[in-house]
């Protein structure tokens, strides 16, 4: 088992605590609403943000989370304006984003910063520092406090969007913030996790939840908790096997989810559902 | 009694459309009216619905309703609008209760920043009582029957509170029995608490006796108006039904 310094330990426990629960927060409205494809295309947003900014002399993960966010505010209101379903959206710049990228890495110098850039695509518990974990509870705490607040609105938006518009809610205002949050945690997930593997810690925790439950207050309270679970027993797998930490929190995530199938009680037939 | 929805020369175009599915429409609904709006399928029945409340803008012409522009006041409007929607389906593993479904009609009329209290919820199931779904308050929509989630949105509609409630095809996948009981529940709303409705139907016998106005809507523009019998008897509601029997 890998032995790290105690504060560094504790700065990576608390990262994984708050990257759990805030992307497995945001995952319970990715995964209703049909965004799941939104994690490739914020992660390889970010992967070009990190692209430019070693082009323009920048922190790559300032950049990072530039385009992360930018893309998150360009995707709603283009795909509000043009009338297309947000996976098409999402496809279109997924690939833009890549050109970007390889644009960006194209026109640096050397190959150094090609490493540099990779990095964020991978992730790793040793880039973690205090400006990371401020930014995470920043993060956590409004999206929790936003959740609280706009529980009712967004919970009829997210049973059937069209309703919720019909009894006076502001659906597109919503749906704004939520494509910011996703931008928003994916970006400052990316430094633990790595961009590739951030939607699964935003996707797999939900999923499972779903498989669990059929009242969405439990799927709720859920999501976070498996996320977090999931990212801990990650992080204990990333140390005790020395693993990259952003595929072990996939591995133990996937694990969870796979056993909710095989044990959901919503497939049980004739059965009483345990969580019902 | 003053009129509370005014529409005058309206116009809906789909995007990507040419030919409007509402046509120059001008209609007029009194404060505590009970109007039936029949025609064929694609007459534009659910798009003047649509249109009413703001769902879908008009292209042109003016929509007013409770005396403000829908253009310009919808969010404000729908808040008071309770809307049954058609065609409803729902995916089996939906996670929501219907309680909460039902719930969800107050969420404009609760506002921002506000969480339901002791009195919305006791709205919430005096109106499941009415449409004898109480029984369901704890089961997940997904895994209700057609006619059970039906009345659940007619339940969500009216725990709205609204002023105007708008009814697409209220009685889609209902049973005789239910439908009765629905019919019976809009009837005394309507006398008792004059709540305005516009109800959409192709079915003529879907009509509730206390319809006070039927219109008949073909290709996007209203053909005829009145009473239901004198709609019934008229010659181009005749012509329509023998056209419906030929396409049939």
């Amino acid at each position: 088992m890998i032995e790290l310094p105690l504060i560094l330990l504790i700065t990576a426990l608390l990262g994984s605590i708050l990257a759990g629960l805030s992307c497995s927060t945001i995952g319970v409205f990715v995964v209703r609403m049909n965004l799941v494809s939104i994690g490739y295309c914020m992660s390889h947003a970010a992967f070009a943000g990190a692209a430019f900014g070693l082009l323009i002399n920048v922190d790559p993960m300032f950049g990072a989370i530039v385009f992360s966010i930018a893309t998150a505010l360009f995707l709603g209101p283009l795909s509000e304006k043009a009338k297309l379903e947000s996976n098409v959206v999402i496809g279109f710049l997924f690939s833009i984003m890549i050109a970007f990228a390889f644009i960006f890495l194209n026109m640096i110098p050397g190959n150094a910063a090609t490493g540099a850039a990779l990095s964020i695509l991978w992730g790793s518990i040793f880039m973690i520092n205090l400006n990371d974990l401020f930014l995470l509870v920043l993060l956590s705490f409004v999206m929790l406090l936003f959740f609280i607040l706009f529980y009712k609105e967004l919970t009829a938006m997210l049973f059937h969007r069209k309703l919720a518009e019909a009894s006076g809610v502001n659906t597109k205002m919503f749906f704004f913030a939520i494509l910011f949050f996703v931008g928003f945690t994916v970006s400052v997930s990316l430094k633990l996790v790595g961009g590739l593997l951030v939607f699964a810690l935003i996707v797999n925790p939900t999923s499972t939840a779903y498989q669990l439950f059929f009242d969405f207050k439990k799927i709720s309270l859920a999501s976070p908790f498996i996320g977090v679970v999931s990212c801990l027993l990650g992080f204990l797998v990333s140390l005790e096997w020395n693993l990259p930490i952003g595929a072990a929190i996939v591995v133990v995530s996937s694990l969870i989810f796979a056993f909710s199938i095989l044990f959901s009680p919503k497939r049980k037939k004739g059965k009483k559902p345990l969580f019902s | 009694m003053g009129a509370v929805i005014e529409l005058d020369n309206v116009s809906t175009i789909y995007e990507g459309e040419r030919i409007p599915s509402l046509h120059n429409i001008t209609l007029s609904i009194d404060e505590g009216e009970f109007v039936a709006v029949i025609g064929p399928n694609g007459a534009g029945k659910t798009t003047l619905l649509e249109t009413i409340n703001g769902l879908l803008p008009a292209t042109s012409g003016t929509v007013r309703v409770f005396g403000k522009n829908v253009k310009t006041h919808g969010l404000e409007i729908r808040k008071k609008i309770g809307y049954v929607i058609q065609n409803f389906e729902i995916d089996s593993l939906t996670p929501f209760l219907s309680k909460d479904v039902v719930m969800m009609g107050r969420t404009g009329r609760i506002g921002l920043l506000r969480f339901p209290n002791q009195r919305d919820w006791e709205r919430v199931f005096s109106n499941m009582q009415l449409l004898g779904i109480e029984g369901f308050k704890d089961r997940a929509v997904g895994k209700l029957s057609g006619g059970e989630f039906q009345k659940v949105l007619i339940a969500r509609a009216l725990t709205q509170e609204p002023d105007v409630l708008l009814l697409d095809e209220p009685f889609a996948n209902l049973d005789v029995s239910s439908r009765k009981r629905v019919s019976d529940l809009l009837t005394t709303l309507n006398i008792e608490r004059s709540l305005t409705m516009v109800f959409v139907s192709h079915d003529i016998n879907a009509i509730p006796e206390a319809c006070t106005r039927t219109i008949v809507l073909d290709q996007g523009r209203i053909v005829c108006q009145g009473e239901l019998e004198t709609v019934l008897s008229s010659s181009i509601v005749q012509q329509l039904w023998q056209r419906g029997k030929k396409h049939d």
